[in-house]
């Protein structure tokens, strides 16, 4: 049994080092490891016992997560109501399957969403909508504050789910949340329980550096520094709810699922 | 090349109605100075708002694109009119056909340093200059005609509604008006306007000089797209030998702030350029904002470039201060409500990829900024809080 934990451990960090800078892997990782590893598991004094146990728990848990995106989807059907307008940030698979949800079940309602630079991946979600037939309307990522007057909520995903109960998305994100809440406007989180992370940042810059080169078309001076993190972070305040697979958590009940979750 | 001739973009405007497919700028390496004045002319004097395409974008977008000193010496040369001399520019117009206030326009307007509202005062002195009127009111009507003609041509410009309007009343003032002699009176009146001209060219000086207190050593400041005259600020700090850097967006979707940061990377200011999502992420580190502004609106609120209003909500709720820098003459009678209550001024945007036709675009090229964001506004009439803006409006326009 030690020999396949040491392998196990060996093969988490092998995984986490391919991308340092990836929450969700961690985060993922580690709850695997966790979640496997527990106690009642190890008990089997036959090891072929327990490790078919072992494999049992991992298909289980692996399961949990493919599902994870049905289950936010039905949870938060519930808050998408006909007529509304939706603003989303970036392109999320989570946030795609709740739209294509709430679609797919005759709901009427039109969503905005950003360009999503320095990768267009706004522009990749609105192609997804459209065919979906959902009226989409892109916006560059100046014309939020714009738009806001005519938005009722804001859904966007999270590469990960910190334990104050904020979220690390894509660079943008804590801009839109931040108007969102000073006009009064809900902020929903789309998120896996895998995304859970043991990480608390103080500020924008408490993270681990994730960069990522920008294109402006045309060439820069080489003496112009170019600010390249593709992630924010965005505090628990201006977040309204997070679905989640394990349900739909406030903010403040995040670092209550995490010890549950970590222990 | 990173420069976009104007007579292609403004050609593209004329030719295509697709406005997303548009071909790469590096096919046309070198801009042909010869056409601008006409295909300007074309799209100042027949535009239609409800078209969708703002003049008034377009141009700017052409001036920002092509500012080098060879581009300005080939168009110069290629036109054969230095713009410095106004006598001879006149004269020559009289001579050669009758006298057009928008070709005047447009003859001031190839200068991409002076502001449109200014080269319509221009443009509306010279008219005063040569007019053939022989009674006080035979004049003012002309003055009228041609205010309205510069108006027409781009609705959706409110800096030039607003400096044609000052315009107007600065010089019909009645004063002027009171001599017998219509000789003196008409020398009077061109007096005044060249006066008028004058104080507008020399805005940006002032604002900038009224300015200076307020950059401190090691200051971060923010700057959204290109204003020249917040450049003009920044250059004089930078010139009195001041320690700061600047934070520039991107400027979507005409790439302004890559061009203002190329400016001042050539003064030798540490520079930093932000995607527009960044502005909340790097909002710690800046300790002010400062914008220009397309026009003032009676709140004491600003009309600029998309994106303003949302820098300005994130410095607020982070208690930087927000300076806005903008001359006299854009101090406009309006008052807009919410966002969509102005004359709609759109840009049409590229993406870069084909945009499906279902997929609608948010095309608006500017937002409004209600004055509770803003912390004060440097003018050439002095340094305001956004709640005198009106008293200043009444005065000026009383």
């Amino acid at each position: 049994m030690m020999e396949l934990e040491i392998e196990l451990k060996k093969a988490s960090d092998s995984l986490k080092l391919w991308d340092a800078t990836s929450i969700s892997l961690t985060a993922g990782c580690d709850l695997f490891m966790r979640y496997v590893t527990r106690t009642s598991a190890l008990e089997y004094e036959d090891f072929n016992s327990a490790k078919s146990r072992l494999i049992e728990r991992a298909e289980k848990f692996g399961e949990i997560s493919c599902k994870a995106r049905r289950i936010i989807a039905m949870l938060s059907q519930d808050f998408i109501f006909d007529g509304c307008t939706i603003m989303v940030h970036g392109f999320s698979r989570v946030v795609l399957e709740v739209l294509k949800t709430a679609a797919q079940s005759k709901k009427l309602f039109r969503v905005f969403c950003t360009e999503g630079r320095p990768d267009r991946t706004g522009l990749r979600l609105s192609n997804e909508l459209a065919k979906l037939d959902v009226p989409v309307k892109l916006l560059i990522d100046s014309a939020v504050a714009y738009t806001m007057d005519d938005v009722d909520m804001v859904f966007v995903g999270a590469d990960g789910v910190v334990e104050s109960g904020g979220i690390i998305n894509m660079m943008g994100t804590y801009q839109m949340a931040l108007v969102a809440h000073s006009m009064n406007k809900p902020v929903y989180v789309a998120a896996e329980s895998y995304k859970f992370a043991r990480l608390y940042p103080l500020d924008q810059k408490d993270m681990a550096p994730a960069l990522r080169p920008i294109d402006f078309g045309v060439p820069i001076p080489s003496k112009v520094e170019v600010e390249t993190s593709a992630r924010d972070y965005t505090p628990p305040q201006y977040l309204t709810l997070l679905f989640t697979d394990l349900g739909v958590l406030t903010p403040s009940v995040v670092s209550d699922e995490l010890i549950q979750l970590y222990l | 090349m990173w420069w976009r001739s104007p007579s292609f973009i403004l050609d593209k405007q004329q030719s295509d109605t697709v406005p997303h497919q548009r071909n790469p700028p590096d096919t046309l390496p070198l801009p042909l100075p010869s056409q601008p004045p006409f295909s300007m002319a074309d799209t100042l004097q027949n535009p239609s708002p409800e078209n969708n395409i703002s003049a008034y974008y377009q141009t700017r977008a052409a001036h920002h694109a092509v500012v080098t000193g060879d581009w300005l010496a080939q168009a110069q040369a290629a036109i054969g009119r230095d713009p410095d001399d106004s006598t001879d520019t006149t004269v020559a117009t009289v001579a050669g056909k009758p006298f057009s206030v928008i070709d005047e326009f447009n003859s001031w307007r190839k200068q991409p340093e002076l502001a449109e509202a200014v080269a319509a005062i221009r443009a509306l002195a010279a008219v005063i200059r040569n007019c053939q009127a022989t009674t006080m009111m035979e004049l003012e009507i002309e003055l009228k005609k041609a205010s309205d003609s510069l108006k027409s041509g781009d609705t959706t410009s409110i800096s030039l509604t607003a400096g044609c309007d000052l315009f107007m009343r600065y010089v019909t003032r009645t004063s002027a008006l009171e001599y017998e002699d219509f000789d003196s009176a008409k020398s009077r009146l061109i007096e005044r306007a060249e006066k008028f001209g004058e104080i507008s060219c020399k805005a940006r000086r002032i604002i900038a000089m009224l300015s200076q207190d307020f950059i401190f050593d090691g200051c971060t400041i923010l700057v959204h797209g290109f204003s020249r005259v917040v450049f003009e600020v920044l250059k004089t700090a930078a010139q009195s030998k001041k320690l700061f850097r600047v934070f520039c967006t991107e400027g979507r979707p005409d790439r302004s702030g890559l061009r203002l940061s190329n400016e001042l990377a050539k003064l030798d200011v540490p520079v930093k350029l932000l995607i527009d999502s960044a502005v909340a992420y790097t909002m710690d580190e800046v300790d002010m904002v400062f914008v220009g502004a397309d026009g003032v609106v009676e709140s004491g609120g600003i009309i600029n470039m998309m994106g303003t209003f949302q820098i300005a909500l994130v410095a607020h709720s982070m208690n930087k201060p927000v300076y806005v820098a903008a001359e006299s003459y854009k101090f406009a009678r309006l008052y807009p409500l919410d966002q969509k209550d102005m004359v709609p001024a759109l840009c049409p945007i590229d993406f870069g990829v084909p945009i499906p036709s279902k997929v609608e675009v948010e095309t608006s090229a500017r937002d409004y900024t209600p004055p509770q964001y803003l912390t004060l506004l440097f003018t050439d009439l002095g340094v305001l809080t956004p709640s005198v803006v009106s008293d200043e409006l009444i005065q000026l326009y009383l």
